[in-house]
């Protein structure tokens, strides 16, 4: 659905740290700062993890333990599809009476999209439907573990030095008590996710002493590198035993270059995550805990705020010949919105794409609220808005369409580009309001937002 | 170039009568063809051996090469189909020659220049039109036409055949057994 609508052909600016163009639908809008976040000026958060496919929640300490993976869940080693466990009947002999044998179940992975089995590697048939099946070890997991726990230790250590020294610079200035009192202590805190909360205040001489000493040895170079086999270059290639790159470096611990020593991994971990306006800390969007469920609890997405202009019909264009081309407006909020485009003016710093001239109404267009319930009201009057049938080519609940005129500049252009500004009233609820004090009622102030709006048209015609 | 227009089916096969079958056919034993399949044999005879399962909107097709002029006398060759071959909903195959335990999945599309000898899985929406001979137990998966072998053939699909064999009569009529050598 989304490429018949062809979203990407409507783009708005987002002045945050750079300049990004992305259609209406892929962006936030902070109303507490009242701008257009895109993905880029947003801090990630990670909510929850959870397994795609039998969708297991797992709390983060047991996903790191596991090292991210699903405890029950395969992927294909050859296509990376879902793994699903299929039963055959086995004659086995009974374990009291070894002559007579009874059908057993044995149980074997297999992909649905490849049709890979467990049994091309050599994987025997279990007996249990699932927890049977264990991936192979890595016989240099040892050695890593030590390495790791050594180097943890170390930047344990560092990170004490370095907070020690801060903590004496800042002690000139003023005392501990203050930092932790006015919120420093977490600001810094948060920049460096794994610094523990207590090496701040209860700073001791004595704490490496407790902590055993881990030594490792240094990695050895070798002279001696293996020998090729003699038949290298001898002997024929069969291709379907050797394994692609991406099946190879999805086990980076084997990389292994056969197919049939090819083994299945637990499946990948999702997250969930929320994310969180940098400038004013308040959060744009943030899921729910659930993994089945796809709704959001703080959902501020861009197209609820801002109305969204969409190209509705093109007409064959015409270097340096004006055509009218028909946009839609449409306003996602409940209250009427008040909109006034403007054409760029020369010499705009946003303006770096257009190839044509535009010509924009320049009267303001009027828009109805969104009133869900309108379908089912037949005793409302349409509401009289005295439109011009020059620019309001039809009306439609909180949707107009209006014509505006384009001149195309440049000959041979593969994609005729316009850009104008658009600004609109918007309403910031989330804001406290001032209260009338006689009447009473709540009325929230209306500020102007203005965007940049770029449309690209398409070609010339021929 | 006009053929006897007989539909040979083997006694035990069950054949739709929705199902669209042109042409000189043979049918074997055990076989299941489903309604709207459709069998057409237009440059030369088809024969169908035993167990294998047509499904719905699956289409057979031994036809005339594209680029001929009407002029040019095309032999007719014959297209061969073995045992437990299963042609999944929508695919369209024109192979001449298909051995046993194949699958062809679901709108997958088969040229005719292609050998399917035994054990092989087309996967679904896959187009194999090159001119080669498929070799045993071959795989040709995903949207690039990867390939790979697997250790074992598909399994016949017996269970289903015996279903579709019992349930299908219940709700369609179908076509009379028509044995060969007979001129309808």
């Amino acid at each position: 659905m989304a490429s018949l609508l062809q979203p990407d052909r409507v783009v708005y600016l987002v002045r945050g740290e750079k300049r990004i163009r992305t259609p209406l639908s892929q962006l936030y809008f902070c109303r507490y700062c009242s701008e257009l976040r895109s993905l880029e000026c947003v801090s990630h958060e990670v909510d929850s993890h959870y397994c795609p496919s039998c969708l297991e929640n797992m709390p983060s300490a047991e996903a790191k333990l596991k090292k991210n993976r699903c405890a029950n869940c395969f992927d294909c080693p050859c296509c990376m599809h879902t793994l699903s466990t299929r039963a055959t009947n086995i004659p086995a002999p009974l374990p009291d009476d070894p002559t007579k044998t009874a059908m057993k179940k044995a149980y074997y992975l297999a992909c649905g999209f490849c049709r890979w089995t467990s049994r091309d590697v050599g994987m025997a048939d279990k007996s249990v439907a699932s927890g049977g099946w264990q991936e192979p070890e890595n016989p240099h997991t040892q050695r890593i573990n030590k390495l790791i726990e050594y180097y943890q230790q170390l930047a344990h250590r560092e990170k004490q030095d370095r907070d020690r020294k801060k903590l004496a610079r800042r002690r000139q200035c003023m005392p501990l008590a203050f930092s932790e009192k006015y919120g420093l202590g977490t600001r810094l805190q948060r920049q460096r996710s794994g610094a523990p909360i207590s090496s701040l205040s209860g700073l001791s001489l004595k704490e490496g002493e407790d902590q055993k000493e881990i030594t490792i040895e240094p990695a050895q170079a070798l002279d001696e590198v293996e020998p090729l086999p003699e038949d290298c270059y001898t002997r024929p290639i069969s291709l379907p035993e050797v394994t692609t790159l991406r099946q190879r470096l999805l086990q980076p611990d084997f990389q292994p270059a056969g197919a049939s020593q090819l083994h299945p991994r637990h499946k990948h971990l999702l997250m969930k995550r929320s994310l969180r306006c940098r400038k004013c800390e308040h959060n744009l969007s943030k899921p729910e805990f659930n993994p089945t469920s796809i709704k959001f609890k703080i959902q501020l997405v861009a197209v609820s705020y801002i109305p969204e202009v969409r190209i509705m019909s093109i007409p064959n264009l015409r270097n340096m010949k004006e055509s009218q081309v028909l946009l839609t407006l449409t306003n996602p909020v409940e209250n009427i919105t008040h909109v006034t485009l403007a054409a760029c003016e020369d010499e705009d710093p946003d303006d770096i794409n257009s190839t044509a001239k535009i010509m924009v109404p320049s009267k303001e267009l009027v828009l109805a609220g969104k009133d869900a319930a309108a379908e089912y009201d037949e005793l409302a009057e349409p509401q009289d808005f005295q439109d011009d049938p020059d620019v309001v080519a039809f009306r439609k609940s909180n949707k107009i369409g209006f014509f505006i005129k384009v001149i195309p500049q440049k000959e041979e252009d593969a994609d005729v580009t316009v850009s104008f500004k658009i600004r609109h009233d918007f309403r910031n609820l989330a804001a406290p309001a001032r209260q009338n004090e006689e009447a009473g009622d709540v009325v929230a102030e209306a500020i102007w937002l203005t965007h940049h709006v770029e449309l690209r048209l398409g070609p010339l015609a021929p | 170039m006009h053929h006897y227009s007989c539909v040979k089916i083997a006694a035990g096969a069950v054949v739709c009568v929705e199902s669209e079958i042109r042409g000189d056919v043979t049918i074997g034993p055990r076989t299941v063809v489903h309604p709207k399949a459709r069998i057409i044999a237009e440059a030369g005879p088809i024969v169908i051996g035993e167990g294998n399962l047509i499904e719905e909107q699956a289409l057979i097709i031994n036809g005339y090469p594209e680029n001929i002029t009407p002029e040019s006398v095309v032999e007719p060759k014959t297209m061969t189909i073995g045992m437990n071959n299963v042609f999944e909903v929508g695919c369209v195959s024109q192979a001449l020659k298909i051995g046993d335990n194949n699958v062809i999945e679901s709108k997958a599309d088969v040229g005719r220049n292609v050998i399917l000898t035994s054990g092989c899985i087309i996967g679904a929406f896959c187009q194999v039109n090159t001119c080669e001979v498929i070799p045993e137990n071959t795989v040709i998966y995903g949207s690039g036409c990867m390939r790979r072998v697997q250790t074992e053939k598909p399994q016949p699909q017996t269970l289903q055949l015996d279903f579709l064999m019992k349930i299908l009569p219940n709700y369609h009529h179908l076509k009379k057994t028509v044995k060969a050598g007979h001129n309808v």
